[in-house]
C-alpha cells in the first residue's frame, strides 16, 4: 500500500511548492495511472516513494515503511520491496540481459540455484528467453525495456514504480509494455505508472491522478477505450 | 553476504577492470609512475643518510692523558670514557705507538733518523673517541676535558657542525620534497579513480535503486582498485630495480667515488628486494582500493 499524508515538497526556502498538501491512497493490487505537465510534481512525487527525497513535511508510507523518517541503512531493505523501471532503461551496460536480471536477486542474497530458476522464468514471461547471453547494447529499446520490466519483476516486489517507460520506444511498442505491467499487476502487484502519454492512458483506462502544479486535480478511475491512435 | 555473493562480486571486480580497460590503464600508469618516484625518491634518500653516516663515523674525538698518568688511572679513564651513552668506541694509544704512528704520518727520507734518536716517547698517553651522534660532539669534548688526569681534547669542530648543518638541511629538504611528492601522487590518484567512478556513476545509481547495499556495492570498486594497484606495485618494482641499479652501477664504475662517498655500503637491492615488492604491492592495493572506495561516496547519495 502507499499511502501520503498531508506532504508538502519545497525544494528552497520561499520557492514555490513542488508538492502542496498532496494527500493520496494506493491499496495494494491496484493499476495507477500518474499524469501531468512539466514541473507538475510527477518526479518529486517518485522521489519520494523511492526514498529519494523525504518530505518537508507529511508522511509517506510504502509497502509498510515509513519513509519519512526511515534510516539510511534500512533504504536497501525497502528497495528491495519495490521494483523500478525508468525511461531510460538502466540496464548495466557490461552485464548481459540474464545477468541484470540475476543482479537484483543477488543483491536481495538469493541462493544461486533460485537465480537459476527464476531469472528463465521472468525472461519468459517478457518474451526474451533467446535474448539472455545479449548485452543492452544489442537490443532494441523495447527489448531493453522488457528487460527492466524482467528485472523490475524478477524479486517479486508488492509495488512497481515505472517511471515514463514508453518515453523511449516506439509507440507502437508503447501497448506492448504497458500490457506486460497489466499482466504483472493481475499477479497482485500494484503498478504505478508515470506518463505523459494521454493515448495511452485513455486506450487502458483505470485510476487516474493528474497532478498539476504540485496538487492533485484529478483523481479517478476512467474506462479504458480500447483504440489505438 | 552468502559465499556465492561474495565469489560473484570478487568476480565481478576482476572483470570489471578489463570492462573499464582504459580506465583502469590510467589507473594502473598513475599509480605505477607514483610508486616508481617514490620508491626511487627513499632508496636514494635512504642512501645520502648513508654516506653522510659514513662521514661522520670518520670523525674522532682525541683525548690527550697527562704523561705521568699511572697505569690504574689510564683504567679509570677508559672506562669514564665508555660510560658515556654517546660513546661509540674507545681506542688506547700508548706513547710508543702515538710515536710510531707520527713516524709513519711523515714518511720523509732522512727524518726517520730523528726518531730514532729520541729513545722513548715523548708523546703522551691518548684516546682515540668516536661517537654514535655527531651532534654530541661539543658536549663530549667539554665532558671529557673535565676528566681527571685529562690534558687536552681535540676535536674537529668545524667539520662537524658542517655535516650536522648538512644532515638537517638533508632531512627537512628530503622530507619536505618526499612529502610533498606523495601528497601529489595521492591528488593524482584520487582524481583518476574519481573519474573512473564518475564513468559508472549510473551503474552505482542503478544498484542503489534496486536495494544494494552500500558495502555490497563498493565490494567490487574495492577489488578492482586493489587488483590494479598489486599489479602496478609489482610493476613499480620491478623498474625501481632497474633504475636504482642503473644509477649505483654509474657510481659504481668510479673507484674514487666509491672510496670517497662511502659507497661501499650503500644498500644493497637484492637484500632488500622482497621488502620493496611487498611494499610496493601493499601500497599499490591499500592506495588503489582506499582511493577507489573514498572516490564513490558521493554516487551512493542516491
Amino acid at each position: 500500500m502507499v499511502e501520503l499524508k498531508n506532504v508538502d515538497v519545497h525544494y528552497k526556502e520561499g520557492s514555490v511548492d513542488a508538492l502542496n498538501n498532496v494527500n493520496l491512497r494506493i491499496n495494494d493490487g491496484e493499476f495507477v495511472f500518474i499524469v501531468g505537465s512539466s514541473g507538475a510534481g510527477k518526479s518529486t512525487l517518485l522521489k519520494l516513494l523511492t526514498r529519494e527525497k523525504i518530505p518537508t513535511s507529511g508522511r509517506v508510507f510504502v509497502n509498510g515503511y515509513n519513509l519519512s523518517n526511515l534510516k539510511g541503512n534500512k533504504i536497501p531493505k525497502f528497495r528491495r520491496s519495490i521494483g523500478m523501471i525508468f525511461q531510460d532503461f538502466r540496464l548495466i551496460p557490461n552485464l548481459t540481459v540474464y545477468e541484470n536480471v540475476a543482479f537484483v536477486l543477488r543483491v536481495t542474497d538469493r541462493s544461486s540455484r533460485f537465480i537459476r530458476q527464476r531469472v528463465p522464468y521472468v525472461l519468459n514471461l517478457v518474451r526474451l528467453s533467446d535474448k539472455a547471453r545479449a548485452f543492452p547494447s544489442q537490443l532494441s529499446g523495447g527489448e531493453q525495456q522488457r528487460v527492466a520490466i524482467a528485472r523490475a519483476f524478477a524479486s517479486d516486489p508488492g509495488l512497481i514504480i515505472a517511471d515514463e517507460p514508453t518515453g523511449n520506444i516506439d509507440p507502437e511498442l508503447s501497448y506492448e509494455i504497458v500490457e506486460l505491467l497489466k499482466d504483472i499487476n493481475k499477479c497482485g502487484t500494484t503498478v504505478i505508472m508515470v506518463t505523459h502519454e494521454h493515448d495511452l492512458v485513455k486506450y487502458f483506462g483505470g485510476r487516474i491522478i493528474s497532478l498539476r502544479k504540485g496538487n492533485i486535480d484529478f483523481d479517478d478511475y476512467i474506462g479504458g477505450n480500447n483504440e489505438r491512435q | 553476504m552468502k559465499g556465492s555473493n561474495f565469489s560473484y562480486l570478487l568476480k565481478q571486480g576482476l572483470v570489471s577492470v578489463w570492462h573499464n580497460r582504459l580506465m583502469s590503464f590510467a589507473g594502473f600508469c598513475i599509480l605505477m609512475v607514483s610508486l616508481l618516484l617514490v620508491g626511487v625518491s627513499v632508496l636514494f634518500a635512504l642512501d645520502i643518510g648513508i654516506i653522510i653516516g659514513n662521514i661522520e663515523d670518520t670523525n674522532e674525538i682525541v683525548v690527550f692523558v697527562y704523561n705521568e698518568t699511572e697505569e690504574s688511572e689510564l683504567s679509570h679513564i677508559s672506562d669514564v670514557l665508555n660510560n658515556y651513552s654517546y660513546v661509540d668506541t674507545v681506542s688506547y694509544i700508548s706513547p710508543d705507538q702515538a710515536l710510531e704512528i707520527t713516524r709513519g704520518s711523515y714518511g720523509l727520507d732522512g727524518i726517520e733518523e730523528l726518531f730514532d734518536r729520541m729513545g722513548e716517547s715523548p708523546l703522551p698517553h691518548s684516546y682515540v673517541v668516536s661517537l654514535n651522534d655527531i651532534t654530541k660532539i661539543n658536549e663530549a669534548a667539554a665532558a671529557f676535558a673535565r676528566i681527571s688526569g685529562v690534558e687536552d681534547v681535540r676535536a674537529p669542530y668545524d667539520f662537524a657542525s658542517f655535516l650536522i648543518s648538512i644532515r638537517t638541511t638533508f632531512t627537512v629538504i628530503g622530507s619536505a620534497v618526499l612529502l610533498a611528492l606523495i601528497v601529489v601522487c595521492l591528488v593524482i590518484i584520487y582524481n583518476t579513480a574519481r573519474t573512473s567512478v564518475f564513468a559508472r556513476r549510473m551503474q552505482i545509481s542503478i544498484m542503489k535503486h534496486v536495494g544494494a547495499t552500500n558495502s555490497f556495492i563498493k565490494f567490487p570498486f574495492f577489488i578492482e582498485g586493489m587488483f590494479i594497484g598489486i599489479v602496478a606495485g609489482v610493476a613499480s618494482w620491478f623498474l625501481t630495480k632497474l633504475a636504482y641499479e642503473s644509477v649505483v652501477h654509474l657510481f659504481m664504475e668510479d673507484i674514487q667515488i666509491l672510496e670517497v662517498l662511502g659507497l661501499r655500503n650503500i644498500i644493497d637491492f637484492r637484500e632488500i628486494t622482497w621488502y620493496v615488492l611487498a611494499a610496493n604491492c601493499l601500497a599499490g592495493a591499500l592506495i588503489g582500493a582506499v582511493g577507489t572506495v573514498f572516490s564513490m561516496g558521493k554516487h551512493l547519495k542516491v
